[in-house]
């Protein structure tokens, strides 16, 4: 089987990132892969290990520097990768096409992957997309998988914790959310490795891609400024530790 | 006539700034201790390792060392105080240096700790097993960029060994530590000014007279000490100082990555602090379980001197290069994608070694150009500094007659005139962070 894994090359979070203009950020920062992926390429990785034969093959729809993003998922266990070079950035209808020729014209997917979205533009769409252009069904957040004979069973997490969990057909798509696995963090062999990898570039205008009228752009960013709030609870232990609790249970909803 | 309030002025609170506020109130000097930040320890202390090491290139290094580390044995006794937002603490993990062309194998190390009755094990490259994590022993050396293709790739069958001290380790917070200085200096009746930036040094007759503050204020003592760190050659700048010392200071920007230990490794409670040179990386243990990794700055990675008030707080490579140096030695180190550390500024001299000093303004002194090296040695800086304040004070010429430190924990004198502005370029400094 092959598993293609779509991978995003992202300003990293912990980066100061500052907007250029009103619609764009200053892109020198650095750039990492998506952590959502990180998800998608364990599961590919520990899919692979289970189905002999199985090959993983990462795609990425990035400007040149994102090949550094490629080497990543190469040394979490991608076998090979896939770059299709952008000047600029286009959004989800385009990336979706962009990634469904070059994996089409690469092989045949068994399964595909993306993370259940991408850290800097949040669109959520991309999976969705694929998976029309494909006629594949599509499952996003998924937090468990089992690949059977030509079915695959998955959990994915909706809003408030609840889980439904589905029988789907092979091939199909999958968006990747947190509690999947832990991401396997390569060690130095495995970064050595991937620089030996292949990665094959294609430019994105040779994919062919027509023109639409239909698309969207962004057309302002505005930066989050968050005011910390802090607020004293006041008594003594008894009184201090029961109004902790109350606030975790009812306001932050975490116990 | 103005009334002179104190007797000395601190440009600086980080730990050496604020060891020599508590030194000189001891003494019954009335301080004040000014920091353009929020508090004590917010700068480039803050972003210290705070590694308890004896590995120094000169035997002047190594004594000065083994004096800091009493210090930090004595802590609560040494600051008479308990700190109710808590105590910094020293905590013992050894050190492991690996031998190697560039610190001459360590034998001058091992000379100085002989000197001071050290004790220390010579470790051949298969002892240094029992230390490591599976490590990979091969040499590596001459260190390289990642984007060079041998990068990772052994230069030779193995290290030349190592060099154990089993005294050595780091203190947990020193941001914490700093504060503690603080609050045994306020207990002696110094003052501290935060959010205040000095803008420039007062002269009166041919000496120094105090300090001028961005909003207007003029602040009289009769005796200025810029202990800036990373800002020190700003404050030399507004003395009309930067010209007159044959050493110079900068500010270098440097990063620190922070890596989870190996899997099924507790390196929290049993991993040592390692130097090694051959691959150009130091590492501590972290609490988490993590791997704290610094840069020996091998010769193959540029230096980034930066302006202190404007550089990039971005990680860049050098944070991975560091990680994937030790990933070469420790092949099941893991490398996660998002990049963790930090990025702070050393305030570099030009042969890596301090200067402690008086300067040519009379009543102006100057304990900087740490070099990233100097956190350990905070305390006994700070009492030798106060006696150096005193000594030219008294009228004696340390230019001429250098003073002599008598050590208060170890049988040693220390000539002070080695940290002087004036002095040759050490060259037997490892022109890194080892100093």
């Amino acid at each position: 089987m092959q598993i293609y894994v779509c991978i995003k090359h992202v300003p990293d979070s912990a980066a100061n990132i500052s907007i250029i203009g009103k619609n764009s950020i200053d892109e020198n920062v650095n750039f990492l892969l998506n952590p959502y992926d990180e998800h998608a390429l364990t599961e590919a990785a520990r899919i692979k290990n289970n189905l002999p034969g199985t090959e993983v093959i990462a795609v990425c729809l990035g400007k040149a520097d994102a090949e550094k993003t490629l080497r990543s998922a190469l040394a979490m266990g991608a076998d090979r990768g896939i770059l299709i070079a952008k000047e600029k950035n286009y959004d989800s209808r385009v990336t979706a096409l962009a990634l469904k020729a070059a994996i089409e014209h690469d092989g045949k997917p068994g399964l595909i992957f993306t993370g259940k979205e991408s850290i800097d533009e949040g669109g959520m769409q991309t999976m969705f997309r694929i998976g029309a252009l494909f006629d594949f069904p599509v499952a996003t957040n998924v937090v468990k998988l089992d690949i059977e004979a030509d079915r695959a069973v998955v959990v994915c997490e909706l809003s408030g914790g609840i889980t439904h969990t589905y029988e789907m057909s092979l091939p199909c798509v999958m968006g990747t959310g947190r509690g999947l696995n832990t991401p396997r963090y390569p060690t130095f062999p495995d970064v050595v490795k991937s620089k030996k990898k292949p990665v094959q570039k294609i430019a994105f205008t040779d994919l062919n891609i027509k023109a639409s009228l239909a698309g969207m752009r962004v057309i302002e960013l505005k930066p989050l400024y968050q005011a910390r709030q802090p607020k004293e609870i006041k008594g003594d232990a008894t009184v201090v530790a029961k109004e902790l609790i109350r606030i975790l249970k009812q306001e932050a909803k975490v116990l | 006539m103005t009334q002179q309030k104190y007797d000395a002025i601190i440009i600086g609170a980080g730990i050496i700034g604020n060891s020599i506020a508590y030194e000189l109130a001891l003494k019954g000097c009335k301080t004040l201790s000014i920091d353009k930040l929020g508090g004590s320890g917010f700068g480039s202390t803050a972003g210290s390792c705070a590694i308890i090491r004896l590995y120094y290139s000169s035997p002047e290094g190594v004594a000065l060392a083994r004096e800091g580390y009493y210090y930090w044995l004595d802590w609560p006794r040494y600051l008479k105080l308990i700190d109710p937002a808590g105590m910094a603490y020293y905590k013992n993990t050894g050190a492991m240096v690996y031998k190697s062309e560039h610190n001459k194998n360590l034998v001058p190390v091992m000379e100085s700790l002989d000197a001071l009755g050290v004790g220390y094990l010579e470790l051949t490259p298969e002892d240094m097993k029992r230390y490591l994590p599976n490590p990979d022993l091969h040499s590596f050396h001459p260190q390289k960029r990642m984007d060079d293709p041998d990068f990772g790739q052994p230069t030779g069958d193995s290290v030349n060994g190592a060099v154990y001290v089993p005294e050595s380790g780091y203190v947990s917070d020193p941001k914490l530590s700093t504060h503690n200085v603080e609050m045994a200096a306020r207990k002696l009746g110094s003052d501290f000014m935060f959010k205040t930036q000095v803008v420039d040094i007062l002269k009166k007759d041919g000496r120094a007279a105090g300090v001028a503050l961005k909003d207007g204020t003029e602040i009289f003592a009769p005796v200025v000490v810029n202990v800036a760190g990373p800002h020190s050659y700003l404050i030399n700048r507004m003395a009309g100082l930067e010209d007159t010392m044959n050493i110079k200071t900068r500010a270098l920007r440097v990063e620190v990555a922070h890596v989870p230990s190996p899997e099924g490794v507790d390196w929290e409670n049993t991993g040592v602090i390692t130097s090694d040179s051959d691959t150009g990386v130091y590492t501590r243990p972290e609490v988490g379980n993590h791997v704290l990794i610094g840069s020996e700055e091998p010769a193959c990675d540029p230096l980034d001197y930066v302006d202190p008030d404007n550089y990039n707080e971005n990680f860049t490579d050098q944070l991975k290069t560091q990680a994937m140096r030790v990933a070469m030695r420790i092949p099941d180190l893991p490398i996660p994608t998002k990049e963790q550390g930090l990025v702070d500024l050393y305030d570099v001299s030009d042969d890596w070694y301090p200067i402690y000093d008086k300067s040519d303004l009379p009543g102006f002194y100057m304990a900087i150009g740490t070099s990233g090296n100097q956190y350990k040695n905070a305390p006994p800086v700070g009492s030798f500094m106060s006696e150096l304040i005193l000594y030219c004070e008294g009228g004696n010429d340390h230019d001429k007659t250098p003073m002599q430190y008598r050590m208060k924990y170890i049988n040693h004198t220390l000539n002070i005139g080695f940290f002087s502005r004036n002095r040759e370029i050490n060259k037997d400094s490892s022109f890194s962070v080892i100093g």
